[in-house]
């Protein structure tokens, strides 16, 4: 039980951008799983299960897996959609893996799917939903449905990002160019991949500094873009990997561990992270993340990094709590140019969700992005040979998390069954 | 506003149809029934939180279950009036008569003797410059209590006694 | 496959109005299935939660339901369809050998939201939805008149079907008590209010509040807890394509293909031979002859001629089925649950005899577009 070995065997996309009007969100998707297979050499008969995902409310379309069957290829096909938020495409990703790791009979290959098409919804209305419940409980416990709103409404995304950064800076003595330079490197890395939304070979610390504050200390510069875009990924055993891919990318550890939700719990739940960029579910899916990979000095360890970033501050953060980087040392490392994409450690050179940001396949385009480089097909490949690498996720009220390990090499049979 | 520029691609137009989500008729059932403790005790102006047995996590406002322990908390305890800022963001409005947008400090408290916050409001006069995290605030209760969150008007700063000392050593 | 156990479960009483709040009843449900065994939140390592933030009414339907779902500091997922699907990833979770207890719960309130117009929303956006002519409801009737026209069924043979069922759910104490109707006659169901053209008010399974939750464990650790684990030793899922026009209305290919996968995989040969009891998860009385004839019982057109009555040759939904009480992404948990309880003997006042070997499904979309089945067995072989 439990000891099928589950390889990435490839990765697709489409062109992410604002609009992608000359598609709906059926062919969005379907670009991508055709980009996928193709790479794959195969085709859809070779797929056994579909795992997809997105969050329906940005898009107003509940259930899209289901009238999307046939651009999904999950026709007369066992199909499942996972969903949690901004970590969707990480919960995919996990889905996927479990999908081939449980060793089902019949269920070899498996497809994993993850699209957003923002420009259909309304991105705003989709996030301050994220509190409609507690802000109807804080109106039931007598505070006026106005102030509520306003009070809450900050709390929502941006917010939630800005009280991180305002963490964070305090604790670690970052500072706003800090923020800058990571958005810089990361808008440059975007120019070099070809499916990338915000492409900007020429960015300077000094233009981003010039832009506006949306919310202190985040400018206009910073934020990542609504975009529309799709990834797929194709999963498979290590005894069928050979056939899809010269080196496959092994699915070594898998974690999504979720903690209380900060900042906007009321009434039922959450509220009990005091200090937002804490971030105890993080360290503690890279704990399990590690421990099933085999993983004990991930400084050293892990080659490549993929990480979950919206904001500047966030992928500062994550490479700390995620084991990477000392506490509060990770800004010293962009200013290094350690995370360049000729560094020790390279991180983002995909361009990251700084540069795009279709939410539901954000985080499945990390773990695609961490398994193209091991494989050596990454649209912005490093220079040095990638051994190991993780892909990252968050979603929720920075209160679920997602992590996947992957490596050249089949896990270690360490664990005696 | 700055304009960035990045490279684009324009692609064609395809049939746009209109859709909705009818938010607006879900509804939200919150039994209130077990707040109603803390919702008196706003009304005498006193502070109150529910406390977990097992794992003593005191709960401001009060939550239905705590997370830790999968059990449901009953123990009420007296909090004190103080409290800290545990992180603060800005609200962005904008001013009828001048069109200026002005940022309004909304804080997350750590009320004194709680370990969970509370998203609020500070003081309007405050500015949004002066507020950092580990402020000492204090409850600013309005004149008339109803029993309800709308008593607490806002919150106020005090005297943060370990900035004295800062100027002292100076 | 390596078998799953099922050691332990509790469903909410289910209600067209219940009075609790949303974290209540997750924490409700989630407490009795820990406390039907005796278990605590540190002995669970996984959390699979099945809700949709359209029921919900909030993007995330999972951000803040951790504490209450106890998935606080967990291995943590949502799947946002049946309840049955977030089961089958449960699964897998206690497959893959990561895993030594798996909590899965599902469950909405369908009292805060207008379940027919939010089923509209999940029509195809280009197509369909602005002409507002396809929900849940028109479908069932396309696909009622579709079962007719083609094997020739009187409406009087579907209207028996829900009759058989109100019946059984006026037996089962956790069926929605509105459901109850032991003096139901084929008469009534057919005189109810017409929702949708041949289907009336009774043959509808109607959306109640209501929150369930089991437990599973990967073989030996199931043991460990209980001596008689339910066991899963089979299960199977498909989905057909979409539009209503693109399939053969009459039959579900879709449960025929899980049920292939799922027999395949328990070692299941004669269905209607081996199988003791089906819990089936329909969403109108019609689909439930469907299904009957997709999982073998008989040939196709032969349903209502099935005897599944639950001293019959293969009882169906002895529960009630969903005409029991339908609570979206609920009723595939709780038709597992009463499978369950029909081989562990628990099923008071509808137990069919000698349970050995049971199934139940779950579904999701128009006119059941995916299925899911599973294969359960008792005996702690
Ligand atoms: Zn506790």
């Amino acid at each position: 039980m439990g000891d099928r070995q589950v390889a990435v065997v490839s990765a697709g996309f489409c062109e992410h951008a604002s609009k992608r009007s000359d598609v709906n969100m059926a062919e969005l998707v379907n670009e991508a799983v055709h980009n996928c297979l193709n790479n794959a050499n195969c085709d859809i008969d070779a797929v056994d299960a579909i795992v997809a995902g997105n969050m329906p409310a940005f898009e107003g379309a509940n259930l899209p897996e289901l009238w999307m069957t046939d651009w999904l290829g999950a026709r007369n096909k066992p199909l499942m959609r996972v969903t949690t938020g901004g970590s969707t495409g990480g919960s995919v990703a996990i889905a996927g893996y479990y999908n081939v790791a449980a060793g089902l009979p019949g269920i070899e290959t498996v497809l994993t799917v993850a699209f957003e098409q923002q420009s259909c919804g309304n991105t705003s209305v989709g996030l301050s939903s994220v509190a409609l419940g507690e802000i109807s409980i804080v109106n039931a416990l007598g505070l006026p449905a106005e102030s509520a709103m306003r009070i809450f409404g900050a709390g929502a995304a941006i917010g939630i990002a800005s009280y991180q950064a305002i963490n964070y800076m305090n604790r670690s003595g970052c500072t706003e160019e800090d923020l800058a330079r990571v958005v810089v490197q990361n808008r440059r890395n975007a120019a070099k991949n070809w499916w990338t939304h915000l492409k900007m070979p020429d960015y300077t610390i000094e233009q981003v500094m010039a832009t506006p504050y949306i919310s202190y200390p985040l400018r206009f510069g910073m934020v990542t873009p609504a975009s529309d875009g799709a990834c797929a990924m194709l999963y498979t055993t290590e005894e069928k990997a050979k056939d899809f891919a010269d080196i496959p990318a092994y699915v070594n550890g898998v974690a999504s561990v979720s903690h209380e939700t900060a900042i906007l719990g009321v009434g039922g739940a959450g509220a009990g992270q005091l200090d937002p960029c804490e971030q105890v579910g993080a360290v503690e899916s890279a704990k399990l993340a590690y421990a099933q990979a085999g993983i004990s000095f991930p400084e050293k360890e892990i080659d490549f990094a993929e990480v979950y970033s919206p904001f500047p501050n966030q992928e500062l953060m994550w490479l700390e709590r995620l084991g990477l980087f000392e506490e509060n040392t990770a800004h010293l490392r962009y200013r290094d140019g350690t995370t360049a994409p000729n560094g020790e450690l390279p991180v983002n050179c995909s361009g990251g969700v700084n540069s795009t940001n279709a939410i539901g396949a954000s985080a499945l385009e990390r773990v695609a992005e961490a398994a193209l480089q091991i494989m050596g097909k990454a649209g912005n490949q490093v220079p040095k040979t990638v051994h190991s690498a993780i892909g990252h996720g968050w979603g929720g009220c920075i209160n679920l998390v997602t992590l996947t390990v992957l490596s050249d090499q089949p896990r270690r049979k360490w664990r005696a069954h | 506003m700055v304009r960035l520029e990045y490279i684009k691609k324009e692609y064609e137009k395809t049939r746009q149809m209109p859709g909705k989500w009818y938010l607006t008729s879900c509804r939200y059932k919150f039994n209130i029934t077990r707040f109603q403790p803390f919702l008196s005790a706003l009304k005498e102006k006193r502070l109150i939180g529910l406390k977990c047995r097992s794992c003593n996590t005191v709960s401001f406002p009060p939550k239905l279950v705590c997370g830790k322990c999968l059990t449901r908390p009953d123990q009420w305890v007296s909090l004190r009036e103080t409290g800290i800022v545990a992180t603060f963001t800005a609200n962005y409005m904008k001013d009828e008569t001048t069109g200026e947008a002005n940022a309004f400090p909304v804080i997350a408290v750590r009320q004194d003797g709680a370990d969970t916050t509370y998203l609020t409001q500070l003081n309007p006069k405050v500015k949004f410059e002066d507020v950092y995290v580990g402020m000492p605030v204090k409850i600013k209760w309005k004149d008339n209590t109803e029993g309800n969150l709308n008593d607490i008007d806002y919150y106020d700063c005090i005297d943060d006694p370990t900035q004295k000392m800062d100027s002292l050593t100076k | 496959m390596d078998k799953v156990g099922i050691v332990g479960y509790y469903q909410v009483q289910p209600s067209l109005n219940l009075n609790m709040g949303r974290y209540e009843m997750i924490f409700n449900t989630v407490r009795g299935a820990l406390d039907s065994v005796g278990l605590k939140r540190k002995d669970v390592t996984s959390v699979v939660s099945a809700t949709n933030d359209y029921y919900d009414g909030r993007t995330i339907s999972n951000c803040f339901t951790v504490e209450a779902g106890g998935a606080y500091l967990k291995d943590e997922s949502k799947v946002e369809m049946d309840g049955a699907y977030a089961v089958y990833y449960g699964l897998l979770r206690a497959l893959s050998g990561h895993h030594k207890l798996v909590l899965v719960w599902g469950g909405s309130m369908p009292s805060c939201f207008p379940y027919s117009s939010s089923t509209l929303l999940s029509t195809d956006p280009t197509f369909e939805r602005p002409l507002e002519i396809i929900n849940d409801l028109t479908a069932g009737g396309l696909q009622m008149r579709a079962y007719m026209n083609k094997f020739d069924v009187p409406a009087e043979d579907i209207a028996q079907v829900a009759v058989k069922n109100h019946k059984n759910a006026a037996k089962n104490t956790s069926s929605l008590p509105e459901s109850r109707m032991p003096d139901i006659s084929t008469e009534t169901v057919l005189n109810s209010d017409v929702l949708s053209s041949p289907v009336t008010e009774l043959m509808y399974s109607q959306p109640c509040d209501a929150a369930a939750c089991i437990l599973l464990a990967p073989e030996q650790q199931a043991l460990k807890i209980r001596d008689d684990p339910v066991w899963i030793t089979g299960v199977g899922y498909s989905q057909e394509t979409y539009y209503l026009g693109d399939r053969d209305l009459s039959r579900s290919q879709s449960m025929q293909d899980a049920a292939q996968m799922a027999f395949r995989m328990a070692g299941v040969k004669d269905a209607k031979k081996e199988i003791d009891v089906a819990e089936l998860y329909e969403h109108f009385s019609h689909e439930e002859l469907i299904f009957a004839e997709a999982l073998g019982f008989c040939d196709p057109g032969q349903g209502p001629s099935l005897s599944t009555e639950i001293s019959g040759g293969i009882p169906i939904n002895p529960s009630g089925g969903g005409m029991s009480g339908n609570a979206p992404c609920a009723t595939g948990i709780i038709r597992l649950i009463e499978a369950i309880k029909q081989i562990t003997g628990e099923a008071k006042g509808y137990q069919v005899k000698d349970v050995q070997r049971a199934i139940a499904s779950g579904q999701n979309g128009f006119c059941a577009q995916t299925n899911m089945l599973f294969v359960l067995e008792g005996g702690s072989k």
